[in-house]
């Protein structure tokens, strides 16, 4: 994993885009492991009967995949501070594939720490179901990390 | 209020509490600490790589104290447990049965209409620091900010929004969050 520089982040800059095939087995993998054992997430008929199309991927299985796209990003020295704005618009189905994206909208200093503010967002059948919300990083400085 | 949106009236008591808190004022803790075997299951459906999660030795090049969790699985950590000894949760043998003790739900305010379905809509998180392994994480609060009635295509509810933390167990502050759940009953098909 690249370690990035704050002094190399640049606005307008993109993220490299993560596609997440959903299937059955995977979205039950992810009840296991994220704990969130609500029915809307694994079982169809369940679903269905709460008005949505089909099972769901849940939040934190959606929250993580930001998360892995932020980590790509700013490497193992990056932090990540704040989650805003993420707003789950509709639902995230089994048998689609979730794709995220970002780009860097600004990057500021509070004094020996360097931010990076970054829209983020999913999409799926090439509509926005979450976001756009807004992630605030940070990552190393270049003076900091000179030898 | 009249016509199609008197429904709406049911929830004035929710409204009316808003600003309140309706947790117990107590710490909740996660049913196990910060476990590397739970934090590695929490990687698989997500495939996501990253060695501060699993490798002791590189989250130590890295400044931490131990494996850490990732940022978004804190919450996962702060969850009570499905089933404890001593009880009986799985009661029934039908195919869409619940368990006699739901152990995700919304706590819901006081006077609020009854509901079947719930589901989150909105996340803002503030990350003060990661988890380590070891650590037990615990829910702090639960205050309702808001409280908006409305018919969507799913059905007829209430998006209701609540703040509350997550503390480690010296009660400091790892993680600030406010969520937005639709509670609602379906549309009969």
């Amino acid at each position: 994993m690249t370690q990035r520089l704050w002094d190399q982040a640049q606005a307008g800059e993109t993220l490299d885009p993560l596609s997440f095939p959903l299937s059955v087995y995977r979205l039950v993998v992810t009840a296991g492991a994220n704990r969130d054992f609500n029915s809307i997430h694994h079982n169809s008929e369940y679903a269905k009967a709460s008005g949505a199309p089909e099972m769901y991927a849940n939040t934190l299985l959606l929250q993580g995949m930001w998360e892995r796209a932020l980590r790509n990003y700013m490497g193992l020295d990056g932090q990540l501070r704040r989650i805003a704005g993420f707003r789950m618009n509709s639902f995230n189905c089994v048998g689609e594939t979730v794709v995220v994206k970002g780009e860097v909208v600004r990057k500021w200093r509070e004094g020996d720490e360097g931010f990076v503010e970054i829209k983020m967002w999913s999409e799926n059948g090439g509509r926005m179901t979450v976001g756009p919300g807004l992630a605030t990083i940070t990552l190393p400085l270049a003076e900091a990390t000179a030898p | 209020m009249a016509g199609d949106d008197a429904w709406k009236a049911d929830w004035a008591a929710v409204v009316a509490q808003i600003g309140e808190d309706f947790s117990d004022g107590a710490v909740h803790y996660g049913v196990d600490r910060v476990e590397r075997g739970a934090i590695r299951r929490y990687l698989e459906p997500l495939e996501f790589d990253c060695p501060l999660h699993y490798d002791p030795e590189v989250a130590a090049a890295h400044g931490h104290a131990g494996v850490t969790a990732p940022y978004t699985a804190t919450v996962t950590f702060a969850m009570g447990p499905v089933w404890a000894p001593g009880e009986s949760v799985f009661t029934s043998a039908e195919r869409d049965a619940q368990p006699a003790r739901v152990s995700v739900k919304p706590r819901m305010p006081r006077g609020a209409p009854p509901t079947t379905g719930y589901f989150a809509t909105d996340m803002e998180v503030e990350f003060v620091r990661p988890v380590l392994e070891g650590e037990r994480v615990g829910r702090r609060g639960n205050r309702l900010i808001a409280c908006q009635p409305k018919e969507t295509r799913v059905g007829r509810g209430a998006f209701l929004t609540f703040e509350g933390e997550m503390v480690d167990e010296r009660g400091e502050v790892v993680v600030r969050s406010r969520h937005t759940l639709f509670v609602y009953n379906p549309h009969q098909a």
